[in-house]
C-alpha cells in the first residue's frame, strides 16, 4: 500500500525538527508597534470598530479610532479581525509535571510552586496558541492548605524567571470538600470528613496565630531596644500562614458546595483574613448574595458537571447568575485541554444566561486578572497596561474563534501563519 | 420577536406536557414548523422553509410558499429560527454513568477480563438517567452507547434514542456494533511488576485477541458440524442410523463474536497512534472483520493509508492533546484532513456528561478547515449512514423519523440556544434537573 507522507500537514514539519533540545532566542527589543484596522474589544469600555492600538515599550500607549504613533513604528494590519486582551487563566495546573499535590500532609503552605515549575512543558505553548498570556499555576486540592502559587506569562521558549509575571502578588491555595477527605480518609488519617477538614484548617490557623504573636512580641522587644531578645524559631509552614493572617497572601479556595462556601467565609471572618476567590464554586449560585457581600470572586467552569458528588448540582447558568448578583466571575481551565479554548468556554455564558459579549470576555480577561491580583497590569485594552493582546481568526466568543497572533509585552509569541510551532522566538533542534 | 417566540413555545410546551400527563402519547395532529431556515443536510439549505411532522415522522419538507399545510394542523411560526435534524453522537457512555466518581452509579465496563464481547450495554442502560434530559436540551437526539474502553473487547454497543417511555422505546438497535480497543490503555501493566497481569503489553493484547477470534472460528465450525450432522441424521430412514448428534455446549462469549466474525456487524476499531492503528487493522483483516475506525488522534502521518482503507472514521475527540513534538493544531485539524481525503467522518463525544457539547467540537473543527456543512453532516447523516440508520435518521427528509431541532442560530455555535427538540415527533419538555435548579434559585 502506498503511504504518501502528508507533507502539507504541519505536524509532520514539526516532527522533522524535533530531534534535539529546545533552544531559545530572546525576543527583539520592545519595538514600537501599531496594530491597526482591528475590531478592538477592550473588555472595559466596549468595542472600537476599525480601531488601532499603539504599543510602546511593551505597554499599551494609545487605543482608539486613530492613534498617533511615530512613523518608525512597525504597523501590523489586522485586516478587520478582532483584537482582544490576552486571555487569563485563573486556575491552571500545567507545567508542573504532576507535582501538584504534596499529598503527604493536609497542611503544606510551605510548598512553593516555583520549585516545581516545569517551564519547558509544551502545555504552556498550547495554551498560548489558544490566546492565553497569563496563568495562575495553583496547587491541587488534596490538602486543605496546598501551597503558594505562581503567576506566569506564556513566553514559551524563554528561561524560567523570564516567564514569571513581574510584581504579581502571592497567592495561596486552600481546598475543602471531597478531595482532602478522600485522600486522607482512604489512609485512615485525619481528615476523613468535612468536620475533620475544617478542624485541620482551624488548627493550623490557631498555630499560626500563636506563631505570629511570638514574632510580634519579639518585634516589640527589638523596637524597645531589648538587646537580649531572641527571635522565635522560624517555621516555614507557619510563616506562610502568618502571612495569610496578615493579609499578605491572596487566598484561593477550592470549594464546591454552598454550605462549605459559607463555612469558609465564616472561618475567614473568625481568624480575620480575606478570601480572594472560590475556585470551581459550582454551587455559588445558591449563595451568590453572600459572596457578593464579602467581595469574593469565583473562578468556575462554564458547564462541567457530574464528575463527582459535589459537582452534581452544577448548572451552566452558575457564572451568569453569580455575575448578576455582583460577584466577580472568571471562567478558568483547571486543565491543559480547556486552557486551549477558554474563549469558547466563556462564550457559553452568552448561551446560558445571556451574558453580553463584554461580560463574557471579562470572565477570561479582566475578572480573571482581578482574581490573580494583576488587574492593574493586564486584562483589558487600556492605556498603561501590558501589551498582552490577541488577534483572532473568526469571532472570539464563538465556536469558531482561534488566535491568529498572540502578543505578550508587545512581542509576538505566537503566529498561526508561521510553519512548525508558530512561535517566532522558539526553535527546536538547533 | 424573541419574547413572542418564547411565549409561543411556553404554550406549546405546556400543552404537550398536559398531553404526556394525560397519556395521549400518540397524538396524531400534524405539527407544522413554518418559516424557519431549514438545514436539510441531504439537500441543502431552504431559507424560508416548512417542515410538517405527523405520526412521529416528517411528512413534508420544502419552501414555505410551496409546502402544503394539512387541515387541523397546529402551526408554529419559527421564522428567524434554524431547523435541523437531531444530532447523533457516534460514541457515548450515556445511561451507563451518573456521577463519575461514585462507583455505584457506574456501569461502564467489566474490567476484570479483557475479552468481554458478551457484555451488552442494553443490560445496564439507565433510561431515567438525569444526563439524558441535559443532553437532549442541546439538540442531541440519538447516540451510540458504548462500554468504556478499558478492555480490548468490552462488549457491544447499542444505538439509542434519547426519549421514550422506557428503555424498551429508547434502545433502537441492540448490539449494533462491537468496539475493539487497541490504544495501549487496555494493558494490565499498572502498579509495578508485582501487580502485572496478562496482557501487560500490546503483544499480549494482540495474542489474546487472535486467540479469541480463533476460538470463535472453532466454535462456529462446531456449530456448523452439528447442524450438518443433525440434518443428515434427519434424512436417514433407518432408525439405527438416526443417532442424534450431541449439541455443542453453548458459550455466550463465543456466540457474541459470531456476527462479527461472519461480517454481519461492524467492529469499531479504536487506535490512537499510527502503529496501534496498523496493528489493529492487520488483526481485523486477518479475520475478515468488517470495521469502522475510531479516534486515530495521533495517526496524522498515515492519513493516506487511512483513506485507502475506505472505511468511515469516528474522529477525535479533537480536544485530545497533541504529542509534545506536534504543532498545537495537529488534532484539531484531523477532521478536515480526513474530509479532504474523502473519508466519511462522524463526531463523537466519547463522554456522558458532556455529550451536550458535541456540536461545539464540530464547530471548532471548522476553524481548522472542515466546511461547516460537513461538520453538521458528521453529526447527522454521516453518523446515521455509518450505523445503518440512513433511511430513518440524519436529515430533514420525508419519511424519516421526526427528530428535529429548532434553535436560534447556527447549530455549531456555542452561543446558539436550542428552543425546542422533537423526538419521534414528540415535543420534548425543555426541562432538566439543571433547569429546575436554575429556576429554583433564580426566583429567590
Amino acid at each position: 500500500m502506498k503511504r504518501v507522507s502528508a507533507f502539507l500537514f504541519p505536524a509532520i514539519f514539526c516532527l522533522t525538527i524535533a530531534a534535539t533540545r529546545a533552544q531559545q532566542s530572546p525576543p527583539s527589543a520592545h519595538n514600537e508597534v501599531v496594530i491597526k484596522n482591528a475590531v478592538v474589544m477592550t473588555a472595559t469600555h466596549g468595542n472600537i470598530p476599525n480601531g488601532s492600538v499603539y504599543i510602546k515599550d511593551g505597554k499599551i500607549a494609545a487605543v482608539g479610532k486613530d492613534v498617533s504613533a511615530p512613523a518608525s513604528a512597525t504597523v501590523i494590519d489586522a485586516g478587520g479581525k478582532f483584537l482582544t486582551p490576552g486571555i487569563i487563566d485563573s486556575h491552571s495546573h500545567i507545567a508542573l509535571d504532576d507535582d501538584v499535590n504534596e499529598a503527604t500532609s493536609p497542611v503544606t503552605p510551605q510548598m512553593m510552586m516555583i520549585d516545581a515549575f516545569d517551564y519547558q512543558d509544551k502545555a504552556i505553548y498550547r495554551a498560548l496558541a489558544g490566546g492565553v498570556t497569563t496563568s495562575l499555576l495553583l496547587h491541587g486540592s488534596a490538602n486543605m492548605i496546598g501551597g503558594q502559587a505562581i503567576v506566569i506569562k506564556h513566553k514559551y521558549g524563554l528561561n524560567r524567571d523570564a516567564m514569571l509575571f513581574p510584581g504579581a502578588p502571592r497567592s495561596i491555595k486552600f481546598a475543602s470538600g471531597e478531595n482532602p477527605k478522600r485522600v486522607y480518609g482512604t489512609r485512615e488519617q485525619l481528615p476523613s470528613t468535612r468536620m475533620g477538614n475544617f478542624e485541620v484548617q482551624r488548627e493550623a490557623l490557631v498555630q499560626a496565630q500563636d506563631y505570629m504573636r511570638e514574632w510580634d512580641d519579639y518585634q516589640v522587644k527589638v523596637k524597645k531596644g531589648d538587646k537580649d531578645a531572641t527571635p522565635p524559631k522560624r517555621d516555614l509552614k507557619l510563616d506562610a500562614l502568618a502571612d495569610v493572617l496578615r493579609g499578605n497572601l491572596l487566598v484561593q479556595i477550592h470549594c464546591y458546595r454552598a454550605d462549605e462556601l459559607l463555612t469558609e467565609i465564616a472561618i475567614a471572618k473568625e481568624f480575620g483574613y480575606k478570601l480572594r476567590a472560590f475556585h470551581h464554586a459550582l454551587e455559588a449560585y445558591k449563595v451568590a448574595d453572600q459572596l457578593a457581600a464579602a467581595n469574593i470572586g469565583i473562578a468556575t467552569f462554564a458547564d462541567w458537571w457530574g464528575y463527582k458528588q459535589e459537582a452534581w448540582d452544577a448548572i451552566p447558568w452558575n457564572a451568569v447568575m453569580c455575575m448578576r448578583k455582583g460577584v466577580k466571575v472568571a471562567i478558568k481551565s483547571d486543565s491543559g485541554d480547556f486552557a486551549r479554548r477558554l474563549n469558547q468556554e466563556a462564550a457559553k455564558t452568552i448561551r446560558y444566561g445571556g451574558a453580553t459579549e463584554e461580560e463574557a470576555l471579562k470572565m477570561i480577561t479582566v475578572n480573571a486578572a482581578w482574581i490573580i491580583g494583576v488587574e492593574d497590569k493586564v486584562g483589558s485594552i487600556d492605556v498603561g497596561k501590558d501589551a498582552d493582546l490577541v488577534i483572532w481568526d473568526g469571532y472570539p466568543l464563538s465556536s469558531f474563534g482561534v488566535p491568529n497572533k498572540v502578543f505578550i509585552d508587545g512581542d509576538v509569541y505566537f503566529d498561526r501563519s508561521l510553519p512548525g510551532f508558530g512561535m517566532p522566538y522558539y526553535r527546536e533542534g538547533q | 420577536m424573541k419574547t413572542v417566540i418564547r411565549r409561543r413555545w411556553l404554550v406549546v410546551v405546556s400543552t404537550v406536557l398536559a398531553l404526556f400527563v394525560g397519556g395521549a402519547y400518540a397524538q396524531d395532529k400534524a405539527i407544522v414548523l413554518k418559516g424557519g431556515k431549514l438545514l436539510t443536510v441531504s439537500h441543502g439549505v431552504i431559507e424560508h422553509g416548512t417542515v410538517v411532522i405527523q405520526g412521529g415522522k416528517i411528512v413534508a419538507v420544502g419552501a414555505e410558499s410551496s409546502t402544503k399545510v394539512p387541515k387541523d394542523a397546529r402551526v408554529v411560526d419559527v421564522a428567524g429560527m434554524t431547523v435541523y435534524p437531531g444530532l447523533i453522537d457516534s460514541e457515548s457512555n450515556l445511561g451507563l454513568t451518573e456521577i463519575s466518581a461514585e462507583a455505584m452509579t457506574n456501569d461502564l465496563v467489566e474490567a476484570n477480563e479483557e475479552i468481554m464481547p458478551h457484555m451488552h450495554v442494553y443490560d445496564a442502560f439507565h433510561a431515567e438517567s438525569e444526563l439524558i434530559p441535559v443532553t437532549r436540551l442541546n439538540g442531541i437526539t440519538n447516540a451510540i452507547v458504548a462500554p468504556d474502553s478499558k478492555d480490548t473487547l468490552p462488549g457491544q454497543d447499542s444505538f439509542v434514542q434519547l426519549a421514550g417511555n422506557s428503555a424498551l422505546d429508547m434502545l433502537l438497535v441492540r448490539d449494533i456494533a462491537m468496539p475493539l480497543n487497541f490504544t495501549g490503555d487496555q494493558r494490565r501493566n499498572s502498579g509495578g511488576f508485582e501487580k502485572l497481569k496478562f496482557p501487560a503489553t500490546r503483544m499480549g493484547m494482540a495474542a489474546q485477541l487472535r486467540q479469541a477470534f480463533l476460538d470463535a472460528q472453532d466454535y462456529a465450525q462446531k456449530l456448523a458440524d452439528y447442524e450438518k450432522k443433525k440434518s443428515e441424521a434427519a434424512q436417514k430412514t433407518d432408525d439405527k442410523d438416526k443417532k442424534t448428534p450431541t449439541q455443542p455446549k453453548r458459550d455466550l462469549k463465543m456466540e457474541a463474536l459470531l456476527p462479527y466474525l461472519q461480517g454481519n456487524k461492524p467492529i469499531v476499531l479504536a487506535a490512537e497512534g499510527a502503529s496501534d492503528l496498523e496493528t489493529a487493522v492487520s488483526l481485523a483483516k486477518e479475520f475478515n472483520l468488517k470495521f469502522v475506525l475510531n479516534h486515530i488522534s495521533q495517526s496524522q502521518s498515515v492519513l493516506d493509508y487511512v483513506a485507502a482503507l475506505k472505511v468511515p472514521v469516528i474522529v477525535g475527540p479533537i480536544y485530545e492533546e497533541p504529542k509534545p513534538y506536534e504543532r498545537y493544531d495537529a488534532v484539531y485539524s484531523l477532521p478536515a484532513q480526513l474530509y479532504k481525503r474523502g473519508v466519511k467522518i462522524a463526531f463523537a463525544s466519547f463522554d456522558a456528561h458532556n455529550v451536550r457539547n458535541l456540536p461545539y467540537q464540530a464547530g471548532y473543527a471548522t476553524a481548522f478547515g472542515l466546511p461547516p456543512e460537513e461538520a453538521l453532516k458528521a453529526m447527522t447523516l454521516n453518523a446515521a449512514e455509518i450505523w445503518g440508520m440512513g433511511d430513518k435518521l440524519g436529515s430533514l427528509d420525508v419519511g424519516k423519523t421526526a427528530n428535529v431541532v429548532v434553535a436560534n442560530g447556527d447549530p455549531l455555535d456555542v452561543r446558539t440556544d436550542v428552543k425546542q427538540v422533537f423526538i419521534a415527533g414528540q415535543e420534548i419538555p425543555m426541562v432538566s434537573r439543571q433547569t429546575q435548579l436554575r429556576d429554583r434559585y433564580s426566583s429567590r
